[in-house]
């Protein structure tokens, strides 16, 4: 990159010395031979000059320089001390914030309408039955345990009292829950060995707090076809003893063919008493898991499966986890906004 | 002394060759604008200008008079930096 083969003496570094002057010379040259051509062109073009007028107005606009002035010649604060009255409210307002104290004073403006709209809006749900439904919430909340779950309690929590509940559904996604209708075999063995056996019960584990041990074995010997071997029904253990029952009768069995009455579409048209007495009978001859089945269909929560008797925060939280993780979602488990519509039914 | 011509002649081919010329100058240029040359020596050119009439002024009469005074005008720190990187570049 540099000049090497230059091996520099005495006599030879004043000589270098020289030419270094020399170099820098002509580079000063150079810029002083550019602002001249500059100079002229712009004389001969005609626009030297532009920059300045006639002697009057240079005075006029001639830069300031003195204390308490800006250079421009203006005072900056001078209406700092000033007050107005405000033609509205009558008072007396400083200067810099009469602008904005007259936007909110006549009620005209951007912010003034929001403000309002907002204050009206906290005043009018404070008085709203909002604080009826944190009660039932808690009630809900503290209710669930095993064998309590007593139909009565179970339709009064599916009344739809807001929004609430039902969107509380919806996030919590009870397609996750199991139909047996669609599973292969192979898919039922493991619904069975891993979550609720109960249909379309969403519960993760063999013990979910929805269902009584009895309704499980029940549920359990409906579909196996035998009473399960061990006492202890629901023990983990017993999984590794299920045979895979035959794909198709296990779906003949889920039929219903010999009760027409549990039908969904009955359900749906329930109106006579006639109606109510036959359902009456078919019920009793139940075993209780065909009870449950019958029970949500009569409820008719297709769509949106009941709200189950609400869990405590945990179990919920829970559920709404493994259901994420199952799902391969991990960005719902993440997304913290998605469990607080969980817990608290916003959206 | 031929030899010296042809040194520097060698010397300014290497340093055009390499961009370093165009480097220094426009480092140069920078340098004077920043430092208020340039409007100075404007300035310097108007009084000339005036005095010569508008209409007469040739480029000689400009150069003539700019070029002396913007020699001296140059501040020593800038002269000083750019000497500097001249030594560097030849070293």
């Amino acid at each position: 990159m540099k000049m090497e083969d230059m091996p520099l003496s005495g006599p030879d570094n004043t000589r270098l010395e020289a030419l270094v002057h020399d170099i820098y010379s002509e580079l000063v040259d150079d810029a002083c031979l550019g602002l001249s051509f500059e100079v002229h062109r712009a004389v001969k073009q005609g626009y030297f000059f532009l920059d300045e007028t006639d002697q009057e107005s240079m005075k006029e606009f001639e830069i300031v320089d003195q204390p308490g002035v800006d250079i421009f010649g203006q005072v900056y604060n001078q209406w700092k001390n000033k007050e107005c009255e405000c033609p509205n409210c009558k008072r007396l307002i400083a200067a810099s914030r009469f602008a904005p104290h007259l936007e909110k004073c006549l009620g005209m403006g951007r912010n003034s309408s929001r403000i309002a709209n907002r204050r009206l809006a906290t005043n009018n749900t404070m008085s709203k039955s909002e604080s009826d439904q944190e009660d039932n919430d808690d009630l809900n909340d503290n209710d669930w345990s095993y064998g309590n779950q007593t139909s009565p309690r179970r339709s009064k929590s599916l009344k739809h009292k807001n929004g609430t509940y039902f969107f509380r559904c919806r996030h919590y996604n009870y397609s996750s829950g199991i139909n047996y209708e669609t599973l292969g075999p192979d898919e039922v063995r493991s619904v069975l060995t891993t979550g609720c056996v109960m249909p379309r019960c969403p519960g993760r584990s063999q013990r979910c707090p929805q269902h009584t041990d009895e309704q499980r074995r029940a549920a359990r010997v409906f579909l196996l076809g035998r009473p399960p071997p061990l006492p202890d029904v629901d023990a983990v253990m017993e999984s590794d003893t299920f045979d895979i029952p035959d794909g198709q009768s296990l779906m003949s069995r889920l039929q219903w063919e010999d009760s027409p009455d549990v039908s969904p579409t009955d359900s749906a048209s329930s109106k006579a008493t006639c109606c109510a007495q036959n359902e009456a009978k078919t019920l009793r001859s139940r075993s209780s898991a065909q009870k449950m089945v019958f029970i949500e269909n009569k409820l008719n929560v297709k769509h949106c499966a009941p709200p189950r008797k609400l869990y405590s925060s945990r179990t919920r939280y829970a559920l709404f986890r493994n259901t994420a993780e199952r799902r391969g979602e991990a960005r719902e488990a993440a997304r913290g906004g998605q469990f607080e519509d969980v817990m608290f039914g916003h959206f | 002394m031929s030899k010296d011509s042809q040194m520097r002649a060698a010397i300014n081919q290497k340093l055009i060759e390499m961009g370093e010329r165009e480097r220094l100058k426009e480092l140069l240029r920078a340098k004077l604008v920043e430092c208020g040359w340039k409007d100075q020596l404007k300035a310097h050119c108007k009084d000339v200008i005036i005095e010569k009439g508008l209409e007469h002024v040739t480029v000689e009469d400009l150069v003539t008079e700019v070029t002396p005074k913007g020699r001296a005008l140059v501040p020593d720190s800038v002269k000083k930096e750019l000497l500097q990187r001249i030594r560097a570049f030849l070293a």
